[in-house]
């Protein structure tokens, strides 16, 4: 009895007050955008030096939505992952390796632009196809299935560079990149190419989880796969269809990894997926399934993104920065079970 | 409960965040200096505070703790300049995104140490060429977009290596394994070069087994663990640097061999668990100083910033060979405690 | 001498939420005696026993033990009180030895904190030999038959000096010699001063072990009678007599052709499932015609509408006919394609998608009819949401709202307005006015008699005998897994059902 009195006393008091604040029903469905709102006036607040807006410039904004683009491409695939309920931690083994695949066959198996393109998308979707037809037909759960691929995909791509990095630089002659390969390095009206490509992938698939078939396919199977299934929905079908998406994204967020680094190395993507599920989750996707937006996780990726660049900005240790993303997510999970509950 | 939950919540955001930003290195308030520098010719009157942003790869090699050290120490001489530092824990893209972030922060000096050649080049040219003055520390960039390059010879020392190696193993020759650095760093091909040409005087010695540890002591430890079940027959294990040195002196004693070999590294940091006294204690036959060029940096930097001059393009620093005989007193030379 | 009242409920009332679990219930049990406890399903049983044995904490009324006043509202508070019950599932631990799970939490132990090992097997032999039960107390538990890990668990009770066992349907998973074992130990133990109350719903075990029967009846107290001076026919008219509060509107429906068949329908559940298995079920549902299937919980009544729905498979077989046709359904796509729809029993569990909004969940079975190319057309989809929740009157603010935000009775319509969008040809109901409130079953009573008037063909699961008779034509009833009985309506009455569902006779119908 008493901690009621003690709840209510805490209740009446300012905290309490705070916490009672109307939080208009629109900001409360979107809570993930109030917390990017919140950290872009963070991030202009405190990063003025001299006058002047170190954050809010131009160069830095395209800096920090160019640095976001791959995350954020993985992160796409890892929302559709996680609304069925999975995971997919292959995805950081796999950029390793299409970005090694790209930067071999355009160097040294004089494969062109739109051939490279290709293949490297084969082999993202040849592992996202695996991921998927284990897990369904096999019964292994997604966490044990991709805990595995990325580690062969890790050797497998450590194995077809020798263990190195493979350097890429432009030319015509056969053992050379096709320039065209380096758009994705560029930018266009100083928007970063892999943002563009970001942006369009985003829009791609907010439209499919919202408006297609496919995606009321994925918020059933998420939400409850029994009732899912009792309503002639192929389970099986759809969740190999999403894991192979996640791979083939994969592949891309690769090629853009290995034109803007100019090299193809088979040590990069280590702890990428740790990115990944981050954004997810801090846009307000359940880990649990059935629950989330591709549009939070968009915001999430670039609420990373902004605070990554803030910190840097600031320069803070490095060892702290890690530090805050970790509570960060924390705190940006539990907002969203307080939002369940309401 | 859950209103109060939220409440508190937002609460440790805010704060959180806040002190981060607080606790952040803040640049120093308004310098003298007008914001149209760029537009005054360079006679006007000279800044007082100059900001020098340092990109480290991988502040998991003591090595390069010791060059972020001295570097901090060098700076301290010279009131005048505030240097901040990043550490990409060996990820290219981060240290792109820490050059990026300086390049906003517009500091008046760039000092990297980039942890692939390739991948930083772009990011480097473009901080050159805003005007920022870039010194490139150990590890190369491609092309000549910076103002100076500061670091050891890595082909002379592992030269000296070679040679060493060739004349402790005598007309009988002997049998080397290599424990390599990271592939992709032009120092460990330096390394590996220079070795070939020091021991080409001795036909008899060979290089039988060689991998990579990526300059980690724990790297170093599994790779020659390998390398001693492969192979039952060896003399020499040539690390290319003191912990790959260490780890694989470890990996011989767990295994009971480590009589049968001596281990030669390089870098000769002189603190406690550096390669002077790993020679001092026996472990290490020999090292070789690998300079970081810390120090040498900042005065550079002085040079530059301060007084205008011109630096050179490329420094080259020099090395000592440490042994027994001399190990002791380099330690006590260096300020080894 | 049988005559000392060891434990007096009085005035037990219970509720959850809007239900009335018990409305002051009142047993009082003698020392040593067998009392059976019996009543339909959801008559209050199984809730007055989670009260004895402290698993609900919070109730209304007074519990006397020997006389002295007693709250229990912890399991370890009833334990200490010397209550124990024995659960239908059995709560072992497989993996740990007979003599550990005797003694779990209670583990002898040495000076250094270590188990005492042989302490405690030799307290654990002392108990198995007064049940001579013949295993060693080292054995694993899952080395045991079901038969033996139902005695372990009453040796657990006993190494609690329990002395009130309450044992809930104890021999639903044991066979006739196990059984027979069992009873011998609860009529040794009930010889030792050991009182016993025995939940059951086997008339011929309460006759053969009983020495008095207490009977609920909807959350009441009907009496006790001994069971010397009773029979089968008056615990039947105590378990069910009750007045019809319900109205059905049923009217007589036109009796079409056949419209599903079934021959031979068996069901093999894999080992680890819980699920009941059928032997040969046969039987025929008509267009316009209500079928209803009656039993007792776990007769497998769920899971012949899982097989006709193509959930399980290749595990059942059966030869099935529609409109006359054999058809194989192999999944439950393929049963929707034959026009069969399935309102499960678990709305929440099987049904609802619960996040998600009332329309999402009602075009579950049709978004292919309702998207063009890949794109969902919106615009359709509304219509028919708008028609079926006018038609089934369901309440709430619009198409919009998340179907977990429903109260039962309208999440029950939202499942009901997605099947008939389907516009099937059979449909399946199971238990379709579970944890509805009066209004609403109404409600539901008349969509059923207006779909069978439209033709199609209905099959009811009921647990509750008056709905089942009043909303069927026909109806059938099932008992652990087989076809016992076939009764139309006028003949059917709830103790003819009742005992169709308990009696392992199969009874024939006049049909005509």
């Amino acid at each position: 009895m008493s901690t009621k009195r003690l709840e209510d006393k805490l209740n009446s008091g300012l905290a309490g007050k705070l916490g009672q604040i109307k939080v208009p029903d629109i900001i409360k469905r979107s809570q993930s955008f109030f917390g990017l709102i919140l950290v872009v006036l963070a991030a202009s607040i405190f990063c003025v030096r001299d006058g002047e807006n170190l954050f809010l410039n131009p160069v830095n904004i395209a800096n920090v939505v160019r640095s976001v683009s791959e995350n954020g491409i993985m992160a796409i695939g890892m929302t559709l992952v996680i609304l069925i309920g999975g995971i997919d931690l292959s995805v950081g083994a796999i950029l390793g390796l299409t970005a090694t695949a790209a930067a071999d066959l355009m160097m040294h198996r004089a494969f062109g632009f739109g051939t490279t393109v290709i293949a490297v998308l084969l082999l993202g979707i040849a592992f996202g196809f695996f991921n998927g037809l284990i897990s369904t037909k096999l019964s292994v759960q997604a966490f044990i299935v991709t805990l595995a691929s990325m580690s062969i995909a890790r050797g497998l791509a450590r194995f077809w560079s020798g263990g190195i990095g493979i350097p890429i630089t432009y030319g015509n002659e056969p053992n050379l990149a096709p320039q065209a390969y380096g758009i994705l390095a560029e930018r266009i009206w100083g928007v970063p190419v892999p943002a563009i490509c970001f942006l369009v992938l985003g829009i791609i698939f907010s439209i499919l989880l919202k408006s297609t078939r496919f995606g009321r396919y994925v918020y059933a199977i998420g939400g409850n796969e029994t009732a899912a299934h009792l309503s002639g929905i192929g389970i099986n079908r759809v969740k190999i269809a999403i894991f192979t998406i996640s791979g083939a994204l994969c592949a891309i967020a690769g090629m853009i990894h290995a034109a803007q680094l100019s090299q193809g190395s088979p040590n990069d993507g280590i702890g990428y997926e740790l990115n990944a599920i981050a954004a997810v989750a801090i846009g307000g996707t359940s880990l649990a399934g059935g629950k989330g937006t591709m549009v939070g996780t968009l915001v999430g990726a670039l609420i990373l993104g902004i605070l990554d660049n803030m910190l840097g900005l600031k320069n803070v240790n490095n060892n702290l920065q890690l530090v805050v993303k970790g509570v960060i997510i924390i705190i940006a999970v539990v907002l969203q079970k307080e939002r369940k509950a309401d | 409960m859950k209103n109060l939950r939220r409440a508190l919540l937002i609460l440790l955001a805010l704060s959180m965040l806040l002190t981060m930003v607080a606790c952040g290195n803040n640049t120093p308030a308004a310098s003298t200096a007008p914001e149209e520098k760029k537009d005054t010719p360079p006679a006007a009157e000279p800044k007082k505070e100059f900001l020098i942003g340092m990109s480290q790869c991988n502040l998991g090699e003591p090595w390069r703790v010791a060059m972020n050290d001295q570097i901090a120490a060098a700076a301290a001489q010279y009131p005048e300049f505030k240097v901040v530092f990043s550490d990409a824990a060996q990820d290219n893209s981060k240290q792109v995104a820490d050059v990026e972030n300086f390049i906003q922060q517009k500091v008046d000096l760039l000092i990297i140490s980039p942890n692939e050649a390739k991948p930083l080049t772009a990011v480097v040219k473009k901080a050159y060429d805003a005007g920022i003055p870039v010194i490139v520390l150990d590890r190369k960039v491609e092309g000549d977009a910076y103002t100076s390059f500061i670091g050891g010879d890595n082909k002379l020392i592992g030269k000296k290596a070679g040679e060493y190696v060739a004349k402790v193993l005598g007309e009988k020759g002997g049998n080397v394994v290599e424990v390599k650095g990271l592939e992709g760093a032009t120092p460990q091909q330096e390394r590996h070069d220079g070795f070939l040409e020091g021991i080409a005087s001795n036909p008899n010695v060979k290089i039988i087994a060689s991998q990579n540890c990526d300059w980690l002591r724990d790297k170093a430890i599994t790779v020659m663990e390998a390398m001693l079940q492969a192979n039952k027959d060896i003399d020499v294990v040539y690390g290319h640097n003191d912990p790959a040195a260490e780890g694989a002196y470890i990996a011989a004693k767990n295994a009971g061999r480590e009589k049968e070999m001596i281990y030669i590294g390089i870098d000769a940091l002189p603190t406690p668990d550096g390669g002077i006294k790993s020679v001092m204690e026996g472990r290490i036959s020999a090292t070789y100083v690998y300079p970081t060029g810390g120090k040498d940096a900042i005065e550079s930097a002085y040079r530059l910033l301060v007084k205008g001059e011109t630096l050179e393009k490329n420094v080259t620093l020099g090395t000592i060979e440490v042994t027994k005989d001399n190990a002791a007193e380099i330690y006590k030379q260096f300020g080894g405690k | 001498m049988k005559t000392d009242t060891i434990l007096r409920m009085t005035d037990i009332k219970k509720s959850f939420g809007n239900v009335h679990a018990l409305k002051g219930v009142g047993i009082e049990l003698y020392k040593g005696e067998i009392l059976a406890l019996m009543g339909e399903n959801g008559a209050g049983k199984s809730t007055l026993m989670n009260v004895l044995s402290g698993a609900l904490g919070h109730y209304e009324g007074e519990i006397e033990l020997q006389g002295k006043p007693v709250r229990i509202s912890t399991p370890l508070g009833a334990r200490n009180l010397g209550i124990a019950k024995i659960h239908q599932e059995l709560q072992m631990v497989s993996e740990l030895t007979v003599a550990e799970n005797i003694f779990l939490g209670r583990e002898p132990g040495t000076c250094l904190g270590f188990v005492n090992y042989r302490k405690m097997n030799n307290a654990a032999r002392e108990y198995l030999d007064t049940l001579e039960l013949h295993v060693k107390p080292n054995q694993q538990v899952k080395s045991l038959r079901v038969g033996e890990q139902q005695l372990v668990e009453i040796a657990k009770a006993l190494s609690l000096n329990a002395g009130i066992l309450i044992m809930d349907e104890p021999t639903s998973a044991l066979s006739k010699g196990e059984s027979q074992k069992l009873f011998q130990v609860i009529r040794k133990l009930s010889g030792e001063g050991v009182s016993i109350i025995y939940i059951t719903h086997r008339m011929e075990e309460v006759f053969e072990l009983a020495d008095r029967i207490t009977v609920l009846r909807d959350g009441e107290l009907i009496g006790t009678v001994k069971t010397e001076s009773t029979d089968r026919d008056e615990l039947i008219r105590m378990m069910v007599g009750r007045t019809l509060k319900e109205i059905f509107l049923k009217e007589k429906s036109s009796r079409g052709e056949e419209i599903l068949r079934i021959e031979g329908l068996s069901f093999f559940p894999p080992d680890y499932s819980s699920k009941r298995r059928l032997q040969d079920v046969s039987f025929s549902l008509h267009k316009g015609e209500v079928l209803g299937i009656a039993g007792l919980m776990g007769a497998g009544r769920s899971e012949l509408f899982e097989c006709l729905f193509g959930v399980h498979g290749r595990h059942c077989n059966a030869r099935m006919f529609i409109e006359g046709r054999p058809v194989a359904i192999k999944n439950p796509a393929d049963a929707i394609k034959h026009g069969i729809s399935f309102v499960t029993e678990d709305r929440k569990k099987q049904g609802l998608v619960l996040g998600r909004s009332i329309g999402e969940n009602m075009s579950l079975p049709l978004l292919r009819f309702f998207s063009r190319l890949v794109f969902m057309n919106r615009i359709k989809e509304k219509e028919s949401w708008k028609q079926q929740i006018g038609n089934l009157k369901i309440k709430a603010p619009g198409a919009g709202t998340l179907a977990g935000e429903l109260s039962g009775g309208n999440q029950q319509k939202v499942v009901l307005g997605r099947w008939l969008l389907t516009d099937p040809k059979i449909l399946l109901l199971d238990e379709p006015t579970r944890g509805i409130d009066v209004g609403a079953k109404a409600e539901i009573y008349q969509l059923i008699n207006k779909l069978a008037k439209e033709g199609m063909g209905i099959i009811v699961i009921s647990s509750e005998l008056p709905e089942i008779i009043g909303v069927s034509d026909r109806i059938i009833t099932f008992c652990e897994g087989r076809m016992t009985g076939e009764f139309i309506r006028e003949e059917a009455t709830q103790e003819k059902l009742l005992a169709a569902a308990t009696l392992r006779e199969v009874v024939k119908a006049n049909v005509n």
